[in-house]
């Protein structure tokens, strides 16, 4: 009797931990299509008083809107629709900063994000980790190692936070940034005191290599 | 961030905090700027002055970063044309920096919310920037002109 109750008890817990794994890896990629389509909103905030004040007529068109979600994106207008959505689930409407919203998602359970997901405000500082890996390669495109190995370093470690903070959700592809970084760096380090011992050696006896 | 936008657009700033929300934009344009001054006193067309680019000693190939300095130089004084035979794209991209950089500043000099630039945005630079090096350094004698 013992026996079948014993595996059981091991049996039970791996089964969720398992199945949230793959719910966190589906997550990813459906948020990677997010970041571009949120980077569009800043520019937009310049229109936020007349968006604002179409939101009374934005209200009576809001269930056939939210089936619209993706070409909302680019139209100001869609904007007065999130905020009630946000009201009806969050009871903080008056809290403004978006941080308080997002941390608080992260501390509890994850099921919420999805629902936020589809207006890309889940992961607000995705686009961190991207700059430090795009510095990050950019230091071997571009032959001035230092001056994109330390900004992506400096943002890597910021995207980290970030997603340590639930912000997030590409911590992997900013610690690839930093390595990036790091290594740009040091090569620039190398390539320094190869310059001294040239110059020790006797000077720059060769052609055009000016920067 | 839907919920903050209009909570922060209508209330005041006051200078203070404008000023503390803006100061990394405008360090970043004092750094710039010390950049410029040091161009103009050291002139980067000097060989070696700057160091010596280790790609193109071991390969030959320009990097597309290669005339950036020579190319803001030349445009410290004034000197377009120069500039644009130094490094195009550098030239054609600094307008667009110096828009984006007063944009954010706007916006937090407003007390609006400026969260990282877009992911796009890096993803559409490192591309243009590759394109560029692998163009500038084909041998085809109608684009040698992107060549510094």
């Amino acid at each position: 009797m013992s026996t079948p109750d014993e595996p059981r008890d091991p049996f039970a817990p791996p089964p969720p931990d398992p199945a949230q794994p793959p719910a966190y890896g589906q997550q990813p990629p459906a948020y990677g299509q997010q970041p571009p389509a949120y980077g569009q909103q800043p520019p937009a905030y310049g229109q936020q008083p007349p968006a604002y004040g179409q939101q009374p007529p934005a209200y009576g068109q809001q269930p056939p809107a939210y089936g619209q979600q993706p070409p909302a994106y680019g139209q100001q207008p869609a904007y007065g629709q999130p905020v009630p959505g946000y009201g009806q689930q969050l009871p903080a409407y008056g809290q403004a900063p978006a941080g308080s919203q997002v941390p608080a998602y992260g501390a509890g359970p994850y099921p919420p994000p999805p629902a936020y997901g589809a207006y890309g405000a889940v992961y607000p500082k995705n686009a961190l980790a991207v700059w430090s890996l795009v510095l990050g390669i950019a230091s071997f495109v571009l032959s001035c190692l230092l001056l994109t190995g330390i900004p992506a370093v400096i943002l890597g470690r910021q995207a980290q936070k970030a997603a340590d903070e639930g912000l997030a959700d590409n911590r992997t592809m900013a610690t690839i940034g930093i390595v990036l970084g790091w290594v740009a760096i040091g090569l620039s380090a190398l390539g320094l005191v190869v310059v001294v011992i040239v110059l020790a050696a006797g000077g720059f006896t060769y052609g055009s290599t000016s920067y | 961030m839907a919920t903050s936008r209009p909570v922060t657009a209508v209330a005041p700033v006051r200078p203070a905090d404008g000023l503390r929300a803006a100061r990394g934009s405008l360090s970043a344009a004092a750094a710039a700027g010390a950049g410029v001054l040091l161009l103009l006193v050291r002139d980067p067309h000097t060989l070696g002055s700057y160091g010596i680019c280790p790609l193109r000693l071991l390969t030959g190939w320009s990097c597309p970063a290669c005339g950036a300095l020579r190319a803001t130089a030349d445009l410290a004084h004034l000197d377009l044309a120069a500039a644009w035979s130094s490094n195009p794209l550098w030239v054609a991209l600094i307008p667009v920096v110096v828009v984006v950089w007063a944009v954010r500043l706007t916006r937090q000099w407003r007390g609006r919310p400026t969260g990282p630039l877009p992911a796009w945005l890096a993803w559409s630079g490192l591309t243009l920037v590759v394109a560029f090096g692998v163009l500038r350094n084909l041998p085809v004698p109608a684009l040698t002109w992107m060549l510094p």
